[in-house]
């Protein structure tokens, strides 16, 4: 499935508008455009499903800790999200089923570095029958 | 919001008190440096910053200040320990990103025919890039050790002698650390990357002093036309990233609570004396301590890979640290607000201390001359010796400049570069380049940033640093 998202100019970092049909789409689209934009490659290697559960106070925030922790996982465990199924989702909690890859840098062609996932300028909204999220990176 | 500037001179534009801001903004640049900023959001962030509860003075900016997430790069803000706010995003995600410039005793005409070699060797000893995992792996009780101790934890593995801690601010260790205020999370993420550049603008750097405008000071940092130089700039890594993410999460959720109205949620903060405040302090000052142990690290084995590819003994090459600054960092200072001496927490993002001679906190060596203030250009042109003046203490908190300041974002640079070899261009300029990502050259284009040297002349100008030395590079290596 191909990713609709558009980089937008950002002088220091870099950001991005996703768009979806639906919210659990956003959701997953996003995860997986911020893994294409760190790394290049098929995703390959033995697997591992994890349950993952996030809160946030608004959808924004769910949005932003979301990103982070898929982030975080692969830099501090070194998993690279390759499949997600969305169990539930609302507007204070989202529940995942993620399956990972163990990330062997030597498969991938590294495209850069994103350190992290910011709040500035977040936003998740439905636009007529299009669900869209900006998001910047710190880079 | 809408910021609108009015000019007071010729290095001073104010941004006037309107709305919610509790102070006016103070931006020091030039007309042209502002007119290359004028089309990012820099200007509107530097009014959103004098909004927060318990700002001092101004919300300020230095001449390098572009467009960052909450607070811009460049930007400084002092606020007040009973009534202030201490925001992670005022410091950035690579807390106590720094740099540090090494002297040698050597002309650098003697190793420029070995440029390649060197640098080669640079490359293969420094892990450099995205997930760059180093030599050193920590247990989490080590790395412990490396958040309390600073850069004496390095000194006492062996990595470096005594005297660097005496050119490293803060002597390389932050009071007030504690490393139990630190998620397992970000030891997890720190316990393979000291003595690793990461990516990005991070960088080692040979250079040659090209330039000297001040003999007498320069001659006091121990500086003289044509020597080899050589720049670290890096940061905290992983472990400081986790930090700052963790404590902008926690502060996310409570800035409702504490009755905050926020222009930007990557504001989110706390009061300095809350209890999630202190544990924020406590923790930053863990990666602090961090990024000290990994420039110490990085530059432990750039001495070896001189000494061992130009079989020179350390006491010929001589190689010191001159210097060492911080750029992200929030400190409790003592500074004078409204004729009194006054305990204030500075937020310095992509801003570096600027103190002037004879005060306390200047290396005894330096006492006289100020403290050296480091200013790294763009790969392809310049950086600087500073030092500290007394007009930086009565203006901007004994702030100065941090460095060029981009101008293109990335997917811009990127865009401009497309069709260019980078490496061979800046090998016709005599400098040679090492890199590990595909597109780091090219987002790190020199058109990129702005031109340093007029960043660096409007802070001399502005009377916030003084130029001592200018440094031209010939041998890079980046992640």
């Amino acid at each position: 499935m191909s990713l609709e998202y558009q980089i937008i100019d950002h002088t220091a970092d870099l950001g991005i508008v996703v768009k979806a049909h639906s919210l659990e789409n956003l959701f997953i689209n996003s995860a997986k455009v911020m893994i294409d934009l760190i790394i290049q490659g098929d995703v390959k290697g033995k697997t591992e499903v994890r349950e993952i559960v996030i809160e946030g106070k608004d959808f924004p925030d769910l949005m932003v800790r979301w990103l982070g922790e898929i982030l975080y996982l692969f830099y501090g465990e070194n998993l690279i999200g390759s499949s997600i199924k969305i169990k539930s989702l609302s507007w204070s909690r989202i529940k995942a089923c993620v399956e990972f890859v163990e990330f062997v840098p030597e498969y991938y062609e590294i495209l850069r570095e994103i350190k992290a996932v910011t709040y500035h300028r977040i936003s998740v909204e439905k636009i007529g029958d299009i669900w869209e999220t900006m998001v910047v990176f710190d880079v | 919001m809408e910021a609108k500037l009015k000019k007071i001179d010729n290095w001073r534009w104010e941004i006037p008190k309107t709305g919610n801001m509790r102070v006016p903004g103070l931006i020091f640049s030039s007309p042209e440096l502002l007119d290359q900023g004028k089309n990012d959001q820099s200007v509107i962030q530097v009014a959103n910053v004098a909004t927060l509860p318990g700002i001092v003075r101004h919300s300020l900016a230095m001449p390098d200040i572009h467009w960052g997430y909450g607070f811009p790069i460049g930007g400084v803000a002092a606020f007040d320990m009973e009534e202030g706010i201490v925001s992670p995003g005022g410091v950035g995600y690579d807390i106590n990103c720094g740099v540090r410039l090494l002297t040698t005793s050597l002309p650098a005409r003697e190793i420029r025919p070995r440029i390649k070699e060197i640098v080669s060797a640079l490359f293969m000893n420094i892990p450099t890039g995205v997930g760059s995992r180093g030599k050193i792996k920590l247990s989490k009780s080590e790395e412990k050790r490396v958040a309390a101790e600073g850069a004496y934890w390095a000194i006492k593995n062996g990595l470096g002698v005594e005297e660097d801690l005496e050119t490293t601010e803060d002597n390389g260790v932050m009071r007030g650390a504690d490393p139990e205020a630190v998620s397992d999370r970000a030891y997890k993420r720190g316990h393979d990357e000291i003595g690793t550049l990461g990516s990005g603008n991070h960088f080692l750097e040979i250079q040659y002093v090209d330039e000297i405008y001040d003999q007498k000071i320069a001659s006091a940092f121990n500086l003289f036309e044509g020597q080899l130089t050589v720049m670290i700039h890096t940061g905290s890594r992983g472990f400081g990233h986790q930090i700052c993410d963790d404590f902008l999460k926690e502060m996310s959720s409570h800035v409702q609570d504490a009755g905050f109205i926020l222009p930007d949620r990557q504001l989110a903060c706390a009061y300095i004396k809350s209890e999630t405040g202190k544990k924020y302090l406590s923790a930053m000052a863990c990666a602090a301590n961090y990024a000290w142990v990994n420039r110490q690290v990085i530059m432990h084995w750039t001495r070896e890979t001189f000494e061992s590819v130009l079989g020179i003994s350390p006491r010929d090459l001589k190689m010191e640290l001159l210097y060492d600054v911080c750029h992200n960092i929030a400190k409790i200072e003592s500074h004078m607000v409204d004729g009194k001496k006054t305990k204030v927490c500075v937020h310095r993002k992509g801003a570096t201390r600027s103190l002037p001679p004879n005060h306390p906190d200047v290396p005894q060596k330096y006492r006289e001359a100020g403290q050296p203030v480091i200013i790294p250009g763009d790969m392809g042109t310049y950086s600087y010796v500073l030092t500290g003046s007394k007009k930086a203490m009565d203006e901007t908190f004994g702030s100065t400049c941090h460095g060029a300041g981009r101008v293109l974002s990335r997917r811009q640079a990127v865009k401009l570069a497309k069709g260019r070899a980078i490496a061979r261009e800046m090998e016709d300029r005599g400098i040679f380049v090492q890199s590990r990502g595909r597109n780091t050259l090219k987002e790190e284009i020199p058109e990129a940033y702005k031109d340093v040297s007029l960043v660096v002349e409007a802070v001399h100008m502005a009377g916030l640093a003084k130029k001592v030395a200018r440094m031209r590079p010939i041998g890079v290596i980046k992640g």
